[in-house]
């Protein structure tokens, strides 16, 4: 018992890794458009997508060649997204944007389709090996992989975002564009460098999603939005510190649910927390969104 | 005196309404020049098409030679133009040097670290509070905030929309000291306030406007004062 325990929360933790690099990417976008990018997911699909398109043509590409190629479709695609449905809307309508976002998001997800016909493809995984054992518990190199690109990317940002003139130009505009553009801060600038730094650190969690998964599917793309969104709604809308602490507590959650409970009902507690939540906590999410 | 922003013929809408409609001023390089009115007469909507973030239907802004109606806000910034916006819009989480960094945005120069030490200098109620946030700020200090913050991108011209509003007077008089040392050294200044009173003491020259017009224009001490000031509170009754 105790030690399924243990393990349930070693594989949530390394979930959750991956859930934060998606939600963090997200929140990002949000917290400077103001705006669910719903393609977010979808784009990133799209560059795993490309990334599964040349392992097959070359079967000997790198862990490494294919991790750029996906981050690198990641951004390319979150480009013509933010081109198509951001750009165009900036004083405008909010849910325009958003349903611009939906109807691309069906528009990559057909693109993949096109590619790659079948709907499941082989991606290749980072190490055949068997997991590595900790004191019994087994703990996948995927896995440790995923915890140390979180980890990484999460300092990473925070030095950014805390250390850099680019960042101090994000968090100007996330508290009040108008402050931002009166500062001398170019805003839409600084909206397609948050786009871009939002897709790279999403392709990052693609890469390695999918390696961990070992394949990749146009579905994915809903799966990553997805999870996102939920991660950024149970830590406060808009937060990066909540969006991780939400991704960590959806990775546990799921992992001890789907022990217990099993698959169908993990999936329905998740939403029954986030009702909760949204029913009984709208002023708490708000108070964490400002801070 | 040359003028160094010269506005002319600017219409500004909210889609169909007009909030100015077919405005013309000029500000002289070195002045202070005041903007009055009633609510809604449009003087923030002027403030905010000079800054670039409302964007002119038709009319011109020339500001030291170059028409800039067109261009970006950031931009515009980098011409030399601030603006210290109406209810001050510091940036709440950031700390009080940041709110300072993020003003110099526009400038390259090593002049930076010297330029936040002099202005800290300038009010030390910032300096106590270097390194808290914004939101902690009094609403005094906050303005004070915004205006060394606008100071920070080294303005020819300063825009500033209702710098007086919602504080005490002891802190409007503070203000006030600190908008006549700014013209002495140098600082052009372009000023809209409510309180036409305090206004008329350090402006050279005023306008009035009304809705969306201007309607008067002069300088203090004239003997139309009391009428323009009646009118900056009540507006006119005609039609």
């Amino acid at each position: 018992m105790l030690a399924d325990l243990v393990q349930n929360t070693l594989d949530g933790v390394a979930a959750g890794a991956s859930y934060a690099l998606i939600a963090v990417g997200f929140t990002l976008i949000f917290g400077v458009l103001r705006r669910a990018n719903l393609s977010y997911g979808p784009a990133i699909m799209l560059g795993c997508y490309l990334a599964t398109l040349a392992f097959q043509r070359q079967p000997a590409l790198g862990a490494l060649a294919l991790a750029a190629i996906a981050i690198g479709g990641s951004v390319l695609a979150g480009a013509y997204v933010e081109r198509l449905c951001f750009a165009p809307h900036r004083q405008g309508s909010a849910i325009a944007a958003m349903v611009a976002s939906f109807a691309v998001w069906m528009q990559l997800e057909e693109l993949a389709t096109l590619a790659l016909p079948r709907h499941v493809h082989a991606f290749p995984a980072l190490y055949d090996g068997a997991p590595l054992q900790l004191a019994g518990f087994a703990l996948r190199v995927e896995s440790l992989a995923m915890l140390l690109a979180a980890g990484l990317a999460c300092a990473l940002l925070w030095w950014m975002l805390e250390r850099t003139r680019f960042g101090l130009a994000v968090r100007a505009v996330i508290a009040s564009p108008v402050a931002a553009e009166l500062s001398g801060i170019s805003v839409p600038r600084t909206f397609v460098r948050v786009f871009a730094l939002a897709s790279a650190i999403g392709g990052v969690a693609g890469f390695l999603v999918a390696a961990s998964h070992e394949q990749v599917t146009p579905m994915m793309g809903m799966w990553f939005t997805l999870k996102g969104m939920l991660a950024m709604m149970l830590g406060g809308l808009g937060s990066l510190s909540g969006a991780v602490w939400g991704a960590l507590a959806l990775g546990l959650v799921e992992a001890h649910a789907q022990w217990f409970f099993g698959p169908q009902l993990r999936d329905l507690l998740i939403y029954a927390l986030l009702f909760a939540l949204l029913a009984a906590g709208p002023r708490w999410m708000i108070t964490r969104s400002a801070s | 005196m040359s003028a160094l922003l010269e506005v002319k013929d600017l219409i500004t809408a909210y889609g169909k309404i007009e909030a100015l409609k077919g405005v013309s001023l000029a500000v002289a390089e070195g002045s202070i020049t005041c903007l009055l009115g009633p609510n809604g007469a449009g003087k923030t909507t002027l403030m905010m098409t000079v800054a670039g973030i409302l964007k002119p239907k038709s009319g011109s802004i020339h500001f030291a030679g170059g028409e800039i109606s067109r261009r970006p806000p950031h931009a515009i910034v980098g011409a030399g133009i601030a603006l210290v916006p109406e209810n001050r819009l510091v940036f709440p989480n950031m700390t009080v040097l940041e709110n300072l960094q993020a003003g110099a945005y526009q400038r390259r120069d090593r002049g930076i670290a010297d330029d936040i030490e002099r202005l800290l200098t300038r009010f030390p109620r910032l300096k106590e509070r270097a390194g808290q946030a914004g939101a902690t700020l009094s609403g005094g200090e906050q303005q004070m905030l915004a205006v060394a913050r606008a100071l920070m991108s080294r303005p020819k011209l300063l825009l500033m929309d209702e710098p007086s509003l919602g504080l005490a007077p002891l802190v409007v008089e503070e203000i006030f000291r600190i908008i006549a040392e700014l013209h002495r050294d140098g600082t052009t200044i372009f000023l809209v306030e409510q309180n036409a009173h305090l206004a008329l003491t350090v402006a050279q020259h005023f306008y009035l406007i009304e809705q969306g017009r201007v309607t008067f224009s002069g300088d203090p001490g004239s003997l139309a004062e009391d009428e323009v000031i009646r009118r900056a509170y009540l507006g006119t009754a005609r039609q």
